[in-house]
């Protein structure tokens, strides 16, 4: 067997084994040009609100991560947090305790992720289909249960500040709690058989089942965890606004996976990190605030995602295809 | 029938039809312990629905199925394989964007317990994939490496040291050498041998006994769902062999 690869190839293969290098150029990349074109940028106001966005981004796409790592979609998520955020509401405000609300509210979130993983495992149609209905379903009965109006609560209590509190200027709860998912979540993915499952259910389903991997099970449970995180989210940003609306969480699925992918995860399956979507969803976080501060119209927010996710899914495929050759 | 006595596997009088189409009619298909038997037959001779109802993948129609002498009737792959039976298809033997070592030791152990959850030792899974894959002769450059810049004789390789090494009795391998270099599909055939010196039986599915012959001790081949016949080695050229297959096919 041939023991030395040229040096090009020896590159690629480095930049393909870790694309999360790519991901972390780009956020440095993003961070210097933001502190240096746009003021305000590198004060604790700005920071802390980038993290504020990025955890809650985060939360559900942590979850999305694992389930594009087996090669799903789960586009009904931020109806989800919409769900899962209503039922808290609707709960506190009838003077249910603030911890049964919030089980109850994960339990919904967890209920409809199993709803579409067994869906999708039983009807083998696409998850990207399944969701898109679910999405557009949970959507409007969400709709149709609150007549389109905002819900608003007055009330607080530990559990809300523990989720979502400020703490040492303008952060809030919610960053622990990411970070904390961030690195039980990087465990589970990298040093268990359950994340071994998961690599082997998105990169080769046929081998994985030959090898012994209940491919259906994995699915089924990833879907759980980014129904069980959407939801968490939603329960997370209520606490922080304390008020929902029946359109809250619409648009977040696409942001979770923008942020997903930008941080090297495959849009195909197989591959994939929580720390790169970690990056990535920091990524979004900082050219949300950044382009305001850099006297952009926030108009352009969504232009210049567009534009990030782009280059980021032209690297990751073009190294992969060069090493694949 | 004692255990000890009876041959690794025996399938008796197995049928199996989807609709109309008659998949296999009364086939008895036989492999001794330690014995590298090659299953060949034409394309849609039936080759892989025999192998898929050993390994429980279907239920067959009629027949019976002994493993080590005991009756069996697997309803999933996961259950021959805790019996022993490993399964390498062709296209599916590893999964492309892990590393050898994840690869190596997808759905096993070794775990280590730290607080009251499993972790995979990843140190240990490296240090033995790497070991038993140069025991067996198959040299790696890291077992960090990812399969998808491996060859295809690579892989097969890999494969079988697996197997080899977590003490699977059957070793069952579909078209293990079509898509492979003369060189390359050589270094698989010694890894067959050896697997055998090791006490491994060997069912070596192909369409060409040119592929298998070197390796073989006895073919059993199949034509349109019936089995032509078992031949020993010793007692057939592989141009007789290649003539059953065509002609069976003609007639």
């Amino acid at each position: 067997m041939n023991m030395r690869m040229p040096s090009l190839r020896a590159l690629t293969y480095r930049l393909q084994r870790y694309p999360e290098i790519g991901a972390l150029a780009g956020f440095l990349a993003v961070f210097v040009g933001f502190s240096i074109f746009a003021e305000h940028f590198l004060t604790l106001g700005c920071l802390s609100g980038i993290l504020t966005m990025a955890a809650e981004l985060g939360i559900v796409a942590v979850g999305i991560t694992f389930l594009m790592i087996s090669g799903e979609f789960d586009l009904s998520v931020g109806s989800i947090l919409g769900v899962s955020a209503m039922a808290f509401a609707l709960l506190a405000k009838a003077n249910v305790h603030h911890l049964a609300a919030l089980l109850i509210a994960l339990g919904l979130g967890s209920l409809i992720g199993l709803l579409n993983g067994l869906l999708v495992v039983w009807t083998q149609i696409p998850s990207f289909i399944v969701t898109l209905g679910t999405m557009m379903f949970w959507r409007g009965v969400l709709l149709a249960v609150t007549g389109g109006f905002p819900v608003a609560y007055d009330g607080y209590s530990l559990l809300m500040y523990a989720l979502s509190g400020r703490f040492g200027g303008g952060f809030h709860m919610s960053a622990w709690w990411f970070g904390a998912l961030v690195i039980v979540l990087t465990v589970v993915l990298t040093q268990t058989r359950y994340g071994n499952g998961v690599f082997a259910t998105g990169g080769g389903p046929g081998a994985a089942r030959a090898l012994g991997v209940n491919v259906h099970r994995v699915k089924v449970v990833n879907f759980i965890l980014s129904g069980l995180l959407g939801g968490f989210a939603g329960i997370v940003q209520f606490s922080r606004f304390s008020s929902v609306d029946p359109l809250r969480g619409s648009g977040i699925e696409l942001e979770a996976i923008a942020a997903a992918v930008i941080g090297g995860t495959l849009l195909s399956g197989g591959y994939g990190s929580i720390v790169g979507t970690l990056l990535g969803v920091l990524m979004v976080g900082m050219i949300r605030s950044g382009l305001v501060l850099a006297g952009a119209p926030a108009y352009w927010y969504r232009a210049f995602i567009g534009v990030i996710l782009i280059i980021a899914v032209i690297i990751n495929t073009k190294i992969r295809g060069m090493v694949a050759r | 029938m004692s255990e000890e006595r009876a041959p690794l596997v025996q399938m008796i009088n197995i049928s199996k039809s989807f609709g109309h189409v008659r998949a296999l009619r009364n086939v008895d298909f036989t492999v001794g312990r330690q014995e590298v038997v090659g299953l060949l037959g034409d394309n849609g001779a039936g080759k892989s629905t025999l192998i898929k109802i050993l390994t429980g993948l279907y239920p067959p129609d009629s027949g019976e199925i002994y493993f080590e002498g005991r009756r069996i009737l697997f309803s999933s792959p996961r259950e021959a394989r805790a019996l022993g039976i490993e399964t390498v298809y062709q296209d599916l033997a590893l999964v492309e964007l892990m590393n050898i070592s994840r690869n190596f030791f997808l759905g096993r152990k070794p775990t280590k317990r730290i607080g009251f959850v499993d972790l995979l030792d990843v140190k240990k899974m490296d240090k033995v994939a790497e070991q038993v894959l140069s025991e067996i002769g198959i040299q790696i450059r890291s077992p960090r490496e990812e399969v998808s810049i491996l060859s295809g004789g690579e892989r097969q390789s890999i494969s079988i040291g697996r197997a080899m090494h977590f003490g699977m009795k059957l070793l069952i391998l579909d078209e293990p050498t079509s898509s492979l270099s003369i060189k390359e599909a050589r270094k698989v055939l010694n890894y067959v041998t050896e697997a055998k010196r090791r006490g491994l039986s060997v069912i070596f599915i192909t369409h060409n006994i040119y592929h298998v012959y070197p390796v073989a001790d006895r073919f059993t081949i199949l034509s349109h769902g019936v089995k032509v016949g078992d031949f020993d080695k010793r007692e057939v050229s592989p141009e007789e062999i290649a003539e059953l297959i065509v002609g069976s096919v003609a007639a």
